[in-house]
């Protein structure tokens, strides 16, 4: 019961956050450099409102191939394709928008801040298979760099490795994350839900708290949620999950025709990220029992404490960090 | 065997030898100094061989001995990564080149180790690979993810090494030693043939 209190209080807290937040609007030291292409692959570029520090300080990184010596900047065939980015954005430069004008077909922008330090451009005209490997590259490194670098997400699959051990249990659970973890990112990608993302993170750190709890529980012998329903709980805390995945995402800047390929993309990524970290634990629980390699009885619950305490360090912090911002 | 070929030999061994660590470096740029510490061994032929090799005697003397390095050889590298950092101490190419030398004919020979002595073993080598791969960190390194991720690869490779040489070293149901024990010595021959090689390529220069 406990268990069910627990995952009521949870799924409360993140319907109470899932409501789309309202943009503040706030001055910015803005500027806007235009792209003007002259003939395929060459533009001509040039500041239409030049920021507050002046525009030969802007620190411009464009695509490898592209050479830039504005006003001149030369993509060859390959044209503008890939990332864009500015290095020194701060307080005297929070805003930069960047016009690109083609020879043929619309014109299109795109707004790097500190908020989007990284815009991808695929291209002017319509896709190319270069285009769309480039756009492969970028986005399943980048979901695989970012569930490796998350310690939190890591930890939660790791807690209902933990519980549910191996077989076709663990397939099941892992898949009914992937679902909800896949179904979330999509619907905050595309804008259909909102998520202030401090709380969400809170709630992220409170989805691990309750997979620790779960762990003692079942070393206590008594059957918790997750070890009876092992989906539902994965897949409802992979809901969470997922929009947190969707956070990184809308950092950077995506066209809006980008989108669905984008996130296909760095869905593969996390997924490939998460099958190897699910692959090694198994491989290394494989050996401790080849070892014979078992925790002492004493320090059988120290795991799942472990899990608990981090994740609830994570959680106070985090609330904090909500309570600072208000 | 022609010159040209002796030279490009003992030219592609001693850029073996010399590997660094720039592949680290790039990891470190996308992934963080965590990645960055568990990916720094695997730019360096010395730890390669050396972690194998201690993982495959280990994991040939059985489980109950074995199972020790699990918390030992990890503890070794928190240790020497500290001294690294504390003393700038590193491991030199020829006690390397020694250490493989050793474990290679310790495998080699079967030699029956007791716990007592592989744990001391382990944990030295541990000391001092752990020493190598913290001691040129530049400044911007965060030290302690550096350590925390060479730690926990140190653990992955140890157990991983150990069981998977406990399951490949499987006898005969009538007790008699298998091909794969002929195997694992033999790879002990090539450990020692390395550390040999090593050990005349360094005093030679």
């Amino acid at each position: 019961m406990t268990a069910i209190r627990y995952l009521r209080l949870a799924l409360l807290l993140f319907a109470m956050i899932v409501l789309p937040s309202a943009l503040s609007a706030h001055e910015a030291a803005m500027g806007v450099l235009e792209f003007r292409e002259v003939r395929p692959g060459a533009f001509i570029g040039r500041w239409t409102m030049e920021p507050s520090i002046g525009a030969a300080r802007v620190d411009l990184r464009v695509p490898s191939h592209c050479l830039l010596r504005l006003p001149e900047m030369n993509c060859g065939q390959k044209g503008l394709v890939g990332s864009i980015t500015i290095g020194n954005l701060g307080s005297n430069m929070s805003v930069v928008l960047i016009k690109v004008i083609p020879i043929t077909g619309e014109p299109r922008s795109y707004t790097i801040s500190t908020a989007n330090p990284v815009v991808s451009i695929l291209g002017t005209g319509a896709p190319t298979l270069e285009a769309w490997i480039e756009l492969a590259k970028v986005y399943v490194n980048y979901g695989i760099d970012h569930i490796l670098l998350g310690a939190d997400h890591l930890l939660f699959v790791l807690g209902l490795i933990w519980i549910v051990g191996g077989g076709w249990r663990l397939v099941k659970t892992i898949t009914a994350f992937t679902i909800g973890h896949s179904a979330s990112l999509a619907a905050a990608a595309f804008g259909l839900i909102g998520v202030p993302e401090r709380p969400l993170n809170a709630c992220i750190a409170l989805s691990i708290a309750f997979v620790g709890v779960e762990i003692v529980k079942q070393q206590r012998g008594e059957t918790g949620l997750t070890a009876r329903h092992p989906w539902a709980v994965a897949f409802t805390f992979g809901l969470v999950h997922g929009i947190g995945f969707a956070g990184a995402l809308a950092g950077l800047g995506l066209e809006r025709r980008l989108l669905p390929a984008a996130l296909l993309f760095f869905n593969v990524g996390v997924e490939i990220g998460q099958l190897a970290f699910v692959l090694l634990v198994l491989a290394l629980i494989w050996a401790h029992r080849r070892l014979d390699a078992a925790l002492p009885r004493w320090g059988e619950a120290l795991p799942a404490y472990v899990i608990g305490s981090v994740s609830m360090f994570w959680f106070f912090g985090r609330i904090a960090r909500v309570f600072a911002a208000i | 065997m022609t010159s040209n070929f002796r030279c490009g030999l003992i030219s592609a061994a001693m850029l073996l030898i010399h590997a660094n660590a720039a592949e680290a470096h790039i990891v470190a740029a996308r992934l963080g100094d965590f990645y960055t510490g568990a990916l720094h061994p695997l730019t360096d032929v010395q730890d390669i061989v050396l972690w194998i090799a201690m993982g495959v005697l280990a994991g040939s003397l059985g489980s109950t001995k074995g199972r020790w390095l699990i918390l030992v050889f990890p503890l070794g590298l928190l240790a020497g990564s500290a001294l690294g950092h504390r003393f700038g101490v590193a491991s030199t190419g020829l006690a390397d080149a020694a250490m493989m030398l050793a474990l290679g004919l310790m495998l080699a020979a079967a030699a029956r180790i007791p716990t007592s002595l592989l744990c001391p073993l382990a944990f030295g080598l541990a000391v001092i690979r752990g020493a190598a791969n913290g001691v040129d960190l530049g400044p911007e390194t965060d030290r302690l993810l550096f350590a925390t991720g060479l730690v926990c690869m140190g653990y992955v490779v140890m157990t991983l090494t150990m069981a998977l040489t406990l399951a490949f070293r499987s006898t005969a149901p009538d007790g008699s030693a298998s091909w794969r024990t002929i195997a694992i010595r033999a790879l002990g021959g090539w450990i020692a043939a390395i550390g040999l090689m090593m050990a005349g390529l360094v005093l030679a220069s």
